[in-house]
């Protein structure tokens, strides 16, 4: 029970400080920050996120790291940079949004979940420039539509209006999605060309994982509608890999040619 | 100079307890019962926001009757007693049990302690998992915890309650049933309750992590109708 005036509220980061539990952050850690690459579309029915599995030092220390995790029902939130940090950003995120709603006995809106986050990424990222850089996109209940948005080192939040990238593999990324993206999109086209943009990243950027055929391990595809939260199944996102490497197979590898 | 009035132990706790029963007498009933698949709470509340039932956790619910403001103000610590423990251990190390004895311990030294005793009771309960069983823990407002087996009625009228309640017999039954005796029990011979009247929730296991569910009133017609 706190007295009124030093109330944590629903805020569950605030209440952690009050109970003295600090959340981890970030120090030095041998994993090179931002070896990753993870995109987000936006369409007016939801968002479409996929990112790669492979966490990178020196060498390839993990090849199934999921960088994209459910925050709530309706909404995503992906890492890149200092794994541990990252992953205790993400465990923190979800049971402040639940903490929240269990409080208030209302949820919170994309806006408020956004910024929320932004204070957050600050705190972390004064212990060193840029330990991680999350994304966040979801479905906004109050507006009706799909919403991106992406954070520099210092939390500053900036909402895309059509996709967002992060990683040391966002450029390859990035030129893909500039080429491909267009208003009126689709889920279905969206899911695929955020899988082409990953294909590229994971091809030219070493500290991207691509599709792996060897291990059946493809980078994860979520998708975030008024319905929900929900994963692309382990077949079709095979499929839609596969698809990509047998056009790029006919043309020994060379780039170029259909974009979707 | 004044002497203070001396009052015995005995009488001191007597007004302090019939102080809280009061209280607590003004507010309305509520039953929690486990059915076939769950734990069903129904409180008659005809406010539509401000809640009787609610989440703590994943598998726990949470039912206060008595003074609004002071069960609100245990439920928000039970949420965050939940919250904090599961993120310092594991989902799994959250225990209804745990919080009822955390609830106990607030209102025994409040009762004896405090400015004033709290004019609530509550109830903890909790859909079982594995080791866990399904659990409700009735939590008095001197801190007292009973550990009841099949229902608990909390409330002003609650052995007027009750008594409707077992009228139906000893087995759990499904939701329907559950539901419908609820009602019944509440309402009495000579009241009807419609769903506007009531607030309605359950703990079941519908495939999701979190168990808690409200009860829409168009829900709750169907059932009852």
């Amino acid at each position: 029970m706190f007295p009124a005036h030093s109330d944590p509220g629903p805020n569950f980061v605030a209440l952690l400080q009050h109970l003295d539990i600090a959340p981890v952050v970030g120090g030095d850690t041998h994993l090179s920050p931002h070896a990753t690459t993870v995109v987000a579309l936006r369409s007016d029915t939801g968002v479409v996120l996929v990112a790669d599995r492979q966490a990178t030092s020196s060498y390839i220390a993990n090849r199934e790291v999921r960088k994209i995790a459910q925050a709530d029902r309706h909404t995503a939130v992906a890492i890149s940079g200092v794994a541990a940090t990252g992953l205790e950003l993400q465990k923190v995120l979800q049971l402040s949004f639940e903490h929240y709603e269990k409080m208030t006995d209302d949820v919170l809106s994309l806006e408020g979940k956004a910024n929320y986050l932004s204070s957050f990424i600050g705190r972390i990222n004064l212990q060193g420039p840029g330990i991680v850089l999350p994304l966040l996109a979801g479905f906004d209940l109050n507006h009706n539509r799909g919403r991106v948005f992406e954070y520099d080192g210092l939390g500053g939040c900036y909402e895309k209006s059509d996709f967002a990238t992060i990683g040391s593999g966002s450029e390859f990324a990035e030129g893909a999605l500039r080429l491909g993206y267009r208003d009126d999109m689709t889920i279905e086209e969206c899911i695929e060309l955020g899988a082409l943009a990953l294909y590229e990243a994971g091809d030219n950027d070493p500290a991207t994982g691509g599709p792996d055929f060897v291990r059946n391990l493809f980078p994860i595809i979520v998708v975030v509608t008024a319905d929900g939260f929900s994963e692309v199944s382990l077949e079709r996102t095979r499929e839609i890999f596969e698809a990509i490497s047998a056009r790029r197979a006919e043309r020994q590898g060379r780039a170029g040619g259909q974009l979707r | 100079m004044s002497m203070p009035y001396y009052v015995t132990p005995e009488q001191y706790m007597k007004d302090r307890a019939e102080y809280a029963q009061k209280g607590i007498a003004r507010g309305r009933s509520l039953v929690a019962a486990i059915y076939d698949a769950g734990v069903l709470l129904v409180a008659e509340n005809p406010s539509a926001s401000l809640n009787k039932i609610s989440e703590i956790y994943d598998r726990i619910a949470f039912a206060g009757v008595g003074k609004y403001n002071e069960f609100h103000e245990l439920r928000q610590a039970g949420i965050r007693w939940a919250d904090s423990t599961g993120f310092s251990y594991s989902r799994e190390d959250v225990d209804a049990r745990a919080l009822a004895n955390f609830y106990a311990q607030y209102l025994g030294v409040t009762f004896t302690e405090g400015g004033k005793p709290l004019e609530v009771e509550i109830l903890v309960s909790q859909l079982g998992i594995r080791n866990r069983p399904t659990k409700l823990y009735h939590v008095g407002f001197e801190g007292t915890i009973t550990d009841e087996t099949r229902f608990a009625v909390l409330g002003g009228d609650a052995e007027t309650v009750k008594s409707r309640f077992v009228q139906h017999g000893d087995d759990i039954t499904d939701l329907t049933t559950t539901l419908r005796n609820a009602v019944g029990a509440l309402s009495g011979p000579d009241r009807n309750l419609t769903p506007n009247d009531l607030e309605v929730a359950r703990l079941e296991d519908l495939g999701e992590r979190r168990t808690f569910q409200r009860l829409s009133d168009d829900f709750v017609a169907s059932l009852l109708s």
